[in-house]
């Protein structure tokens, strides 16, 4: 570097400034008001209160939505055919949680699982029957819906799923 | 095409949990000083725009750039501001990149700027706020608060990667032992450099074992901490960075590309990524970064990289990703010592976000190391001579992948 140098440091010296003073102050976050368009939900919605599965399928690459989406990202085309789909799927990811109790102060492990119908093309969490051990949630495992006591035409009708016999020959090593 | 940029100088500002002795505008000049404090011929008048960012919610300030102007030496200057959650950092370097590649008259020199004060404020509102307006509709659409939460704790970066993990971890037939080497190599590599956050030189990975669970399966000992810190890049034009110092980084390639959202999807419709360690976007990104480079083979040709990685697993998924390794045979790599400071393709030498996550600025730090290696000004300098090298960022709705490829001669161009 021939050129000398011009620039004055600021020669900032850590040592100076040993503390800075805090001011605590809030940031409410509880005033805003988001907007979703329910429209596309509400044949599903509508069908969910008869126990039965609906998914929405796009008209140019055919995939199919469950839970329903008003557009296709790959094609930017609405998807709007309906598609019945059956109440069994599969584990596609999952994950343990480790949660307090609120009120004993034990900690929970719950198992949520991504979860893939037979038929649709898309996976969203969900929960696994409480009885069923983490340790025993794998990939690939074949699961049921298993419905609310009184359906009320929302996601939670759907309360959780339930664990049923896998029957596939390669079971031991997708267990691995 | 537009001109040749070149990265003339990066700098950094050492990086704590807390930083109680500077405010944010104070953070960033510290970042700013190491910066020019390489270029000693450059006064601050020759600097003619800035690009700046952060993550704003995280400290509750939401234009801090105009509250810095003076501290940056911004004032009666071009200013920018770029917010892209995660990947801020790769963002506002990539817009310091466009800014000079453009060629408008006056504008040569640019310096990119990305900070975070994450003490300030509290993380996680700051990342529900990213997230709230997508996922409130589940709310609406029937799923109680409580439960809401329930499947969320395994939501945010983290749950978005404990997934990843176990999809990777089934593919690639790992254990968490591969993980915690992962952790070790960084925090060791963290130790030798003056900035990092998380040193420790003496980790092993049974220590990291012994840590419990936050989601499995990643542990408390593998995740990265939350910094405070700020990061600089001097972006100029070739006839000016070979006048200002000895090796000018020619930026060659820049890429960064949203994929769809993994996961909760759009409007809590689900993700169509079915296996979410495949990362499409990332592979897409690295295909047009490496394109635009002249890199036909990355397994050759790159000599040292940078991956975001918060959490073990990633960095293992990124290396395969952008084109580095073979699928599923990175966790043997860092077996082998490959990646490690003296290995033939030396990883996150600086230890990588996995030690220092100081949000808006973790992406940018990635191609600042990797800009610092080439010139050979890096803190914790591979003993190889770096041609080309890569930083890379993920982030946004966890699916928008930054990268930017460099190298110490312009790009070849590919027939």
């Amino acid at each position: 570097m021939s050129k000398r140098t011009l620039r004055k440091s600021m020669e900032y010296i850590k040592k100076e400034y040993i503390r800075t003073r805090t001011m605590p102050t809030n940031w409410y976050l509880s005033s805003y008001k988001f907007k979703f368009n329910i429209t596309h939900m509400k044949p599903f919605l509508e069908k969910l209160k008869q126990k039965k599965l609906v998914g929405l399928q796009c008209s140019s690459c055919n995939r199919i939505f469950f839970p329903p989406r008003l557009i296709c990202g790959k094609c930017l085309v609405k998807p709007d055919r309906w598609v019945d789909l059956r109440e069994t799927g599969k584990v596609v990811s999952y994950t343990v949680t480790y949660l307090k109790d609120p009120e004993t102060g034990e900690v929970l492990e719950r198992p949520i699982v991504c979860v893939q119908l037979d038929g649709a093309d898309t996976s969203y969490p969900a929960q696994l029957d409480p009885d069923i051990e983490f340790r025993d949630t794998y990939i690939g495992m074949p699961i049921k819906v298993h419905w609310a006591e009184d359906v009320q035409g929302g996601l939670m009708d759907l309360e959780y799923y339930d664990a049923i016999e896998d029957d596939s020959k390669d079971l031991e090593l997708r267990k691995d | 095409m537009g001109r040749q940029v070149c990265i003339a100088s990066a700098g950094f500002s050492e990086h704590a949990s807390k930083r109680s002795d500077v405010n944010m505008p104070e953070l960033v000049s510290e970042a700013i000083e190491d910066c020019l404090k390489r270029v000693p011929s450059l006064e601050i008048k020759d600097i003619d725009a800035f690009v700046n960012g952060n993550m704003p919610a995280f400290e509750g300030s939401n234009i801090p750039e105009l509250w810095m102007t003076d501290w940056m030496g911004a004032r009666n200057k071009p200013l920018m501001r770029v917010t892209t959650g995660g990947t801020t950092g790769g963002s506002v370097a990539i817009s310091g990149y466009y800014s000079v590649a453009a060629g408008l008259p006056e504008v040569d020199t640019v310096l990119a700027i990305a900070f975070e004060q994450q003490s300030q404020g509290d993380t996680s509102v700051g990342l529900a706020s990213v997230a709230y307006g997508e996922i409130s509709v589940m709310n609406s659409l029937g799923i109680p608060y409580d439960q809401l939460t329930l499947l969320l704790s395994g939501g945010a970066a983290i749950g978005i990667a404990s997934y990843q993990a176990v999809n990777y971890m089934r593919k690639s037939k790992i254990t968490e032992e591969d993980l915690a080497r992962v952790v070790v190599q960084n925090r060791h590599n963290a130790a030798k450099t003056w900035w990092a956050h998380l040193k420790m030189p003496d980790l092993t990975i049974e220590d990291v074992l012994d840590t419990p669970y936050i989601s499995y399966p990643l542990r408390y000992g593998m995740v990265c901490p939350a910094s405070d810190g700020a990061c600089a890049m001097l972006f100029t034009t070739e006839e000016k960075a070979k006048d200002i110092c000895d090796i000018p980084v020619y930026v060659n390639g820049v890429g960064s590309i949203a994929n769809e959202t993994a996961l909760i999807g759009y409007d809590g419709s689900g993700s169509a990524q079915l296996d979410l360690s495949e990362q499409l976007g990332a592979q897409i990104t690295s295909d047009l970064a490496f394109k635009q480079a002249g890199i036909s083979f990355p397994r050759k040709e790159v000599d040292y990289a940078e991956v975001y990685s918060p959490f073990p697993n990633q960095e293992l998924m990124w290396v395969e990703k952008l084109g580095l390794f073979e699928e599923n045979t990175s966790p043997e790599m860092y077996k082998t010592g490959i990646t490690a400071l003296n290995g033939e393709l030396p990883i996150n030498c600086s230890g990588g976000v996995n030690s220092t996550n100081a949000i808006g600025a973790s992406a940018m730090e990635r191609p600042a190391v990797a800009a610092l290696q080439i010139m050979g000004k890096a803190s914790n300098q591979v003993p190889k001579t770096v041609h080309t090298a890569l930083g890379h960022g993920w982030g946004g709705y966890v699916n928008l992948i930054t990268m930017m490829v460099m190298a110490d001669e312009p790009a070849r161009k590919l027939k």
